[in-house]
């Protein structure tokens, strides 16, 4: 009877470490991933895309969808700006994030607000390559046949509270991230996914001033 | 442009408001009431918060659940859920979920106690005290401290504002406007002891 229950025992987790993303087998080269991505980024100076933003909450049937753009410039500039069906903008530039949502324009120093900081960096880790080197997220990576996975879990209690896992979803054909996903402890997520990405081409600075 | 149709509204309340003493007593039907109810299925809000000197934004998903409760999830742009509450048919408050940052019993007592306004519950349990001034009727609803007024012209065609009040001032004033469907497209909640105000404006879907 103790060995029925063993065996059954070992295929359920056999069964749950293959069901946890289903399509997807753990990394085993990841020092190859981590190269391929790491230069990808490095090569990367801008990225001009659109974003959709689905929320789902597990009390609404249908998802909470918003549009809008978002920019990216060497080093660390971004600028996130949600254009449907609400205005907000987001703009990351140096230690400084302005926030402008309908009425109200706000700057924050990230120098001031850690936590601020250690959610927005994720941002800028993924497009630059560094996320697997980030220390405040423990890294697992999956890969299936159209790409890869990477899993990001919060080290810290305080990032904990906002959200279980990230993934970060990265094509194969050019090793760029396509979407991400916040998954929270409730079991809600927000999945974010880039199209008609424009990589390289000329941004000027004013897009990431804060007027 | 709503958020200043808003304040002006806020200005309309006070300014003809200084005392429920000098009010008086008349007759009414407060099943007049009834109509002003939102009539909530599922909305989403566009939120404004402004506490203090700290600004906050984010979108306020409020649905009316199957059991006739109502759920109220507060969650940023970027979609991270700060709380979720829920407030069912017999006044019973639950949190389902909150931010660290924002678990505090003041903080929660406080949005709680707010956002029952908006829902206006108990008008069909309780017996209020009806009174008037030169333009307006008062219906006013006895709480554990203090009462609630819902004001409304002579007719009770229009709901000009609700007020949670002490004996004799108001600690909280509401307005809700622009009704499409049963659901005001406008919401205000002023504190009038600290600068505590939230705007929701109702988004298309």
């Amino acid at each position: 009877m103790r060995k029925i229950v063993s065996l059954v025992l070992m295929v359920c987790c056999f069964m749950t470490m293959h069901a946890q993303y289903p399509g997807y087998k753990t990394v085993e080269d990841l020092g190859k991933f981590r190269e391929l991505f790491s230069a990808t980024a490095k090569a990367t100076q801008t990225i001009k895309s659109d974003f959709v933003q689905e929320k789902e909450l597990s009390l609404l049937s249908e998802k909470i969808v918003s549009k809008g753009k978002f920019w990216f410039k060497k080093e660390n500039k971004v600028r996130m700006e949600y254009q449907q069906p609400f205005q907000y903008l987001m703009i990351m530039n140096q230690n400084s994030i302005y926030i402008k949502d309908g009425s109200k324009e706000n700057k924050i120093s990230t120098r001031s607000n850690k936590l601020f900081q250690q959610v927005n960096q994720i941002t800028v880790d993924c497009i630059r390559g560094t996320v697997l080197n980030n220390p405040d997220y423990k890294v697992r990576v999956f890969e299936s046949s159209q790409g890869f996975l990477m899993e990001l879990a919060p080290s810290s209690k305080a990032l904990r509270d906002f959200f279980k896992n990230i993934n970060i979803f990265v094509s194969k054909k050019d090793y760029s991230v396509t979407k991400l996903e916040l998954l929270e402890q409730s079991g809600d997520k927000t999945v974010i996914s880039y199209q008609n990405k424009e990589m390289n081409t000329n941004l000027p600075d004013a897009l990431f001033t804060f007027k | 442009m709503r958020y200043l149709l808003l304040s002006s509204c806020f200005l309309f309340v006070t300014s003809c408001v200084s005392s429920y003493k000098t009010l008086q007593r008349t007759d009414g039907d407060a099943s007049c009431l009834q109509k002003f109810r939102p009539a909530f299925t599922t909305s989403i809000y566009s939120t404004q918060v402004d506490i203090l000197a700290n600004h906050l934004s984010g979108l306020l998903v409020i649905k009316k659940m199957p059991d006739s409760s109502v759920r109220m999830v507060f969650t940023s742009e970027m979609g991270l859920s700060l709380f979720d509450f829920e407030f069912s048919a017999d006044g019973k408050f639950t949190v389902h979920h909150i931010i660290s940052k924002m678990d505090k019993r003041a903080v929660k007592k406080t949005l709680q106690k707010d956002l029952e306004l908006i829902l206006m519950h108990g008008l069909d349990t309780q017996c209020p005290s009806i009174l008037r001034d030169s333009g307006r009727i008062y219906y006013a609803f006895p709480q554990e401290k203090g009462s609630n007024y819902y004001i409304t012209d002579l007719d009770c065609k229009e709901l000009i504002g609700i007020e949670k009040a002490s004996k004799r001032k108001p600690i909280v004033q509401v307005v809700m406007k622009n009704y499409v469907n049963g659901v005001p497209d406008t919401i205000g909640i002023r504190h009038t002891k600290f600068k505590f105000t939230i705007g929701l404006k109702r988004l298309e879907r």
